[in-house]
């Protein structure tokens, strides 16, 4: 068991160092490439660093000594090995571009082998388990996050990183990146908050008309079945009818190809889980507190606005999380239709065979899917404590 | 394609625990019982078999494409392949899936419960396309890379519900099975499974569900699936080609899911 106050092993720990070792060992961690294309030579750590590399095992064996008899102590110091080890990660990739990267070479670069991602996925998963085990104060959390963030910003906009490949395609194109990473956000926000208002109204007028209910269900659970390549599909052809059609329409900037589709589809896959939960959020308040409130002679309105609202907020945010997070990735299919976003990115990627590109475009998905669950989960949290204290 | 969406237990909110168990076998094993997906599938077939001769009706569509319809591959070898692609993966991602949840909910395994159950959750709200993209770097183009994307993603509702539906088992039933002088073999089989099955299940439907849409779109990476004449046709500007292979995959991912709808208790 994972108590913080047991001397037994933590067998989790003793698991996952032996795969940080063999990463360290035998994978190659980083490789020089003398050019975009061309897949290049990995490196493992022997080559990178000789005799001195058997020091940075020596990291891995630590934890997982320290893990052998996990008391709270020895495990608060495994876990600032592991924090250490992440914050030096850029500073030893900025080390190694220095040192195997010819300034002379315009295009040679440097790639991000197997052993670092498992390396980095290793430590990840060490980091969820000390979260699990030591029962840390939530800020330290958000602490440590703050600092391997400001670490890795310092690192790349000190220009060291410049040479990694990734890098090399986000200086090739910053404008365009920013540009995506911006229309991105504006699609998700704009087909969220079209949702949130559309399910909101829709959760009102199946409380109102409960024979409504089964049948805006069942089609918003069909909308939410056709795969997402499908939906966009099938309205570029009546858009662009449309738009052939009405000169007004066209305007506006709707056309078969484009943001006009994907906003459509986006909105149409986010209504069932916000309608959904909207209305499970309403329903669900306590009647006891509904009929004390109308007891203090509240009108049915204020009883609405200050008592049934408040209390389903956070099952109704809830519901916002889980549809940023799928109109997130679903924006990112959206490209292939012309919507412009970070999937143009990995589209061009796969399609040019350049993998950091594809990076490029995929990391920065991930890490707003992540930022955005964390943030609205942590928002809901703190809602239902507010009310819990109330 | 979508994370964490419906048919979740514990998002849907809609009392999952209320509903009878699991339908009885009288249920299931009427025609009447299976109507829906059997029209679906039926609606599939035709579609399949009528597509190749629907030519003057594309070419009303849409006049400026040339070749109205799709024609690199058949429609048939398409939709099976596509549907080779999701079982294969669906069956690994199942049994694995199935099995790390009961494992680290046994007693020796309980260790790993909070980094597995962390896992699941960061995971899913990893958008599908993006996974499917690295899978590219590691493992190349084609079918493989989209099978090995498959199966990661879908890995994740079916951990996560296993997990759930185990861990809402009462443990005074639990304690009381055991009581009756139940292995705890016996306990798993006879109780903890049965009584997980539905949420299980519902797991399993998003699974099989994100997967059918992300193999569509495996066919960006070189995959063979029905997702190819879409993707002719926005690179060829074909509308014909686009409505073709949509209209397909809405069909099939109706009726694999109207079966799933079929098998779970209904939600009223």
């Amino acid at each position: 068991m994972s108590q913080p106050h047991s001397a037994s092993p933590n067998r989790v720990l003793l698991a996952l160092m032996p795969v940080a070792l063999a990463a360290l060992g035998w994978l190659d961690i980083a490789s020089v490439q003398p050019n975009r294309i061309v897949p290049g030579q990995g490196m493992n750590l022997w080559a990178i660093m000789g005799p001195a590399g058997v020091l940075l095992a020596l990291l891995p064996l630590a934890v997982g000594g320290l893990a052998w008899r996990a008391t709270t102590l020895r495990m608060r110091w495994a876990l600032c090995l592991v924090v250490l080890a992440m914050l030096a990660l850029p500073f030893g990739l900025a080390a190694f571009c220095r040192a195997f990267i010819d300034p002379d070479a315009p295009y040679a670069r440097v790639g991000l082998a197997a052993g670092f991602w498992v390396l980095l996925f290793v430590f990840m998963l060490a980091l969820i388990e000390f979260k699990a085990s030591l029962r840390l104060p939530r800020g330290s959390w958000w602490g440590l996050g703050a600092l391997m963030l400001g670490a890795w910003s310092l690192s790349l906009a000190s220009g060291a990183l410049d040479k990694l490949a990734l890098m090399q395609e986000y200086l090739g194109r910053s404008d365009k990146f920013s540009e995506a990473l911006v229309y991105h956000s504006l699609l998700v926000t704009s087909a969220v908050g079209l949702s949130l208002v559309m399910g909101f109204a829709l959760a009102l007028a199946m409380r109102r008309w409960p024979l409504l209910e089964r049948g805006i269900n069942g089609v918003l659970s069909l909308i939410q079945t056709i795969p997402s390549l499908a939906l966009f599909g099938l309205l570029l052809a009546p858009l662009a009818w449309l738009a052939d059609r009405y000169e007004w329409l066209s305007a506006l900037g709707v056309q078969g190809i484009g943001a006009a589709p994907a906003l459509i589809a986006l909105v149409g896959y986010s209504l069932l889980p916000m309608t959904r939960n909207t209305f499970v959020a309403l329903g669900d308040v306590d009647t006891g507190i509904i009929e004390s409130a109308r007891g203090m002679g509240m009108s049915p309105s204020q009883i609405f606005l200050q008592v049934r609202l408040p209390l389903a907020l956070p099952v109704m945010i809830e519901g916002v999380r889980i549809t940023s997070i799928q109109a997130i990735g679903l924006a990112a299919v959206a490209a292939l239709i012309g919507a412009g976003g970070l999937g143009t990115f990995v589209f061009q990627g796969l399609g040019q065979a350049a993998m950091d590109l594809v990076l490029l475009g995929a990391l920065p998905i991930i890490a707003m899917a992540v930022i955005v669950d964390g943030l609205l989960t942590a928002l809901a949290g703190a809602l239902r404590q507010g009310v819990r204290h109330d | 394609m979508a994370p964490n969406k419906r048919h979740h237990p514990r998002t849907g909110g809609l009392g999952m625990r209320n509903d009878p168990a699991i339908l009885s076998d009288s249920d299931l094993l009427t025609w009447r019982h299976w109507s829906a997906p059997l029209g679906w599938f039926a609606a599939l077939g035709m579609l399949l078999v009528a597509m190749p001769h629907l030519g003057s009706l594309f070419a009303a569509l849409d006049p400026e494409a040339r070749e109205p319809i799709y024609r690199r591959d058949a429609f048939v070898d398409l939709l099976a392949n596509h549907l080779l692609l999701v079982a294969g993966a669906s069956s690994i991602a199942i049994l694995s899936g199935v099995s790390a949840a009961i494992m680290v909910t046994r007693p020796w395994g309980r260790d790993f419960l909070p980094l597995v159950s962390q896992l699941a959750s960061i995971g899913q709200t990893f958008p599908p396309v993006a996974v499917l993209a690295l899978a590219v770097p590691w493992l190349g183009f084609g079918g493989l890379p989209t099978v090995v994307a498959l199966v990661l993603y879908g890995l994740l509702p079916v951990v996560r519900n296993t997990l759930v539906g185990i861990g809402e088992v009462d443990p005074a039933t639990r304690e009381a099975a055991r009581g009756m002088g139940m292995s705890p073999r016996q306990v798993l089989w006879q109780l903890e499974l049965p009584l997980a099955a539905p949420v299980i299940l519902a797991g399993i439907r998003t699974s099989v569900t994100v997967g059918i849409a992300t193999a569509a779109i495996g066919s960006t990476i070189g995959a063979k699936t029905l997702g190819d004449p879409i993707i002719a046709g926005i690179i060829n500007g074909n509308t014909a080609y686009i409505l073709q292979g949509a209209i397909l995959i809405g069909v099939l991912a109706l009726s694999i899911d109207s079966v799933f709808a079929r098998l779970l208790p209904s939600r009223r």
